[in-house]
């Protein structure tokens, strides 16, 4: 039957393609759907795992409006359950939800690695970055969306540097940011030297996140700038909640996107069928059982949706892949990735699409009258 | 055990359109021996191709005994019913209904996908029935390549492919030239004669009826008078 199937799939050529261009285009869509919301998944949802804390200025959510002292970092470092701590100070082109964010992440040079031990750096070199004070460690898909290679200079947000070296990083936001000198990135940016976004703040287990986070914010309770500080997943997904709206409204464009590739295989395995009454009769003549018809007809639907959806699935992963689109809101940035459990979802939906999609026709298909279709004209 | 391959006795068909009750076969009997050419005449609407549908099994009778070979069709359920029929018929159209994407070979081998043969054992039937209906340099062409004539015999090889001991042809040369029609007829001939198989044939063309051992009339359902 599948044989069959897929004969009559690739000798209707041009039917068939246009049914699979339909499909590939909601799956399309639907991929792309699935991955803003796999990628929001991945950066908002805590795990056993997360031992980081993000302490940050109290009611403030712009790093530009977030103004901490430096000095807060040996006091934090004391606290029982700390296992490291490290000052970042964050410089950002736009503060507001955006599709193109270029963000600076400043760091004491000497504490990067140490705080970051799983920084790869796949071009140029560490030491390049710690021999210059103007230079950048750029993230992989920072790098790629800016077409930017080690050697290069660029200028963003009023800020010069150097690129010494391209990273790779298991957490999807250093992939996404140029990691700089603190006080270069402090005088550049005109905060002044002593002045810092946030501390991220490392503890012992999960299980010392919650009173760790507790003990900073009583000790800064009573200073010129009170603290704020949560688990660094929570911290994004309270931040970025506009972008967690937006990006869940997009759950019905995905859920659109699969009603129509339903409608649309459907409605072409009904064509087919009706187009083949005689056809179907004279194989039920042969001695095609009703199932062997229903079958015939599902194998049809199915290796639509399938190629179509492999078609959508495939193109969406590899067009995402290679234009890095990275969301930002108040300085976060999430990057659109695709990952394989993505595509075995999209191949799954089409699938089961397929499937479900070809089910009332291969039933038509199946009770049609042998007389009445062998005499109809 | 009979020489009959069909045996019909009092067989009725009804059915109802709209509030009127047709009934295009009344109480007809009718015996075919086996291995025998039986030519099918009547005028349009006399219930020729009702009775074939019935012969073939892709229709039911409303009463009466319907036995193929031993086997009384009426008590076969519809999948048992589709089984017998892909063993023991071969059904031959008027107008071919060939698959228009499949090639010569492709059609042949439909009846033959239906059995638990391997490739090449289906390969072996497909081309010496071909070879039988002398469509051998065709195996690749689609119907669309051939002409009338071959497209009908590529039908007959569809339907002896599978060895049936019954072969059923509704007008099978009502759609040819003179020449094609003389060549089917000559095929049809030569199955009964030298691989006895058992034919019926529904035919409105008294030359494709004198090719038959013997040919029966139909009128208003009932068997009349044999045809001259």
């Amino acid at each position: 039957m599948l044989s069959l199937a897929l004969k009559n799939i690739f000798r209707y050529r041009l039917r068939s393609f246009l049914t699979m261009a339909g499909v590939a285009t909601g799956m399309f869509l639907f991929t792309a759907v699935e991955t803003m919301q796999d990628s929001l998944a991945r950066v908002t949802r805590s795990g056993a795992d997360d031992t980081t804390l993000v302490v940050y200025r109290e009611n403030r959510f712009c790093p530009s409006t977030s103004r901490l002292p430096e000095y807060y970092l040996p006091s934090i470092e004391k606290i029982e359950g700390v296992s490291s701590a490290i000052p970042i100070q964050i410089a950002v082109n736009n503060c507001g939800a955006s599709l193109d964010v270029i963000t600076f992440r400043g760091v004491p040079p000497e504490n990067l690695l140490k705080y970051n031990p799983d920084l790869d750096v796949i071009s140029g070199s560490f030491e390049k970055w710690m021999s210059r004070s103007d230079a950048a460690l750029v993230g992989q898909a920072f790098a790629q969306r800016r077409g930017l290679r080690t050697g290069d200079q660029f200028e963003a947000v009023g800020i010069n540097v150097y690129v010494a070296g391209i990273i790779r990083s298991l957490e999807a936001q250093d992939n996404n940011v140029a990691y700089v000198h603190l006080p270069f990135l402090q005088q550049a940016s005109k905060i002044g030297l002593g002045t810092v976004t946030q501390f991220n703040v490392k503890v012992q287990s999960a299980e010392l996140l919650d009173p760790v986070a507790r003990e900073i914010d009583s000790t800064f309770r009573s200073d010129s700038q009170p603290t704020v500080t949560r688990p660094e997943k929570a911290f994004f997904a309270e931040t970025a909640k506009q972008l967690i709206e937006l990006i869940g409204f997009t759950h019905w464009l995905g859920l659109g996107a699969v009603a129509a590739v339903l409608g649309l295989v459907a409605n072409a395995v009904l064509l087919i069928v009706r187009g083949r009454t005689k056809e179907t009769a004279v194989l039920q003549t042969l001695g095609f059982s009703r199932f062997r018809i229903a079958t015939l007809v599902t194998c049809e639907g199915l290796l639509l949706g399938l190629l179509g959806g492999a078609l959508g699935v495939v193109s969406a992963v590899l067009f995402l892949h290679w234009q890095s689109f990275t969301l930002g809101n108040e300085g976060l940035t999430l990057a659109i990735t695709p990952d394989a459990g993505v595509l075995f979802n999209g191949l799954l939906v089409a699938l089961v699409l397929g499937f479900s999609a070809s089910l009332y026709p291969a039933w038509r298909a199946s009770r049609q009258s042998l007389v009445e279709s062998l005499n109809a004209s | 055990m009979s020489t009959s391959l069909i045996q019909i006795r009092n067989l009725t068909k009804s059915f109802r359109k709209g509030s009127n009750v047709i009934t295009p076969l009344a109480n007809l009997s009718l015996e075919v021996s086996r291995g025998e050419f039986l030519a099918l005449m009547g005028p349009s609407g006399s219930g020729k191709t009702t009775l074939l549908n019935l012969i073939a099994g892709i229709d039911g009778p409303s009463s009466g005994d319907l036995i193929i070979d031993s086997q009384e069709l009426s008590t076969l359920s519809r999948g048992k019913l589709t089984k017998w029929r892909s063993e023991n018929v071969g059904y031959i159209f008027q107008l071919y209904h060939l698959v228009p994407i499949l090639s010569a070979y492709e059609n042949v081998e439909l009846p033959l996908l239906l059995q638990p043969l391997s490739r090449a054992e289906r390969r072996n039937r497909v081309e010496a029935a071909l070879d039988l209906v002398g469509l051998s340099d065709r195996i690749h062409h689609r119907p669309s390549e051939l002409s009338g004539g071959q497209e009908q015999r590529v039908a007959i090889a569809r339907a002896i492919v599978h060895d049936p001991g019954l072969l059923v042809a509704d007008e099978p040369t009502g759609d040819l030239d003179g020449e094609s029609a003389g060549a089917v007829l000559e095929l049809l001939s030569s199955l009964s004669r030298d691989h006895q198989k058992t034919i019926v044939m529904v035919t409105h063309d008294p030359r494709a009826a004198a090719v038959a051992d013997r040919a029966l009339h139909l009128d208003k359902g009932q068997l009349v008078a044999p045809a001259e």
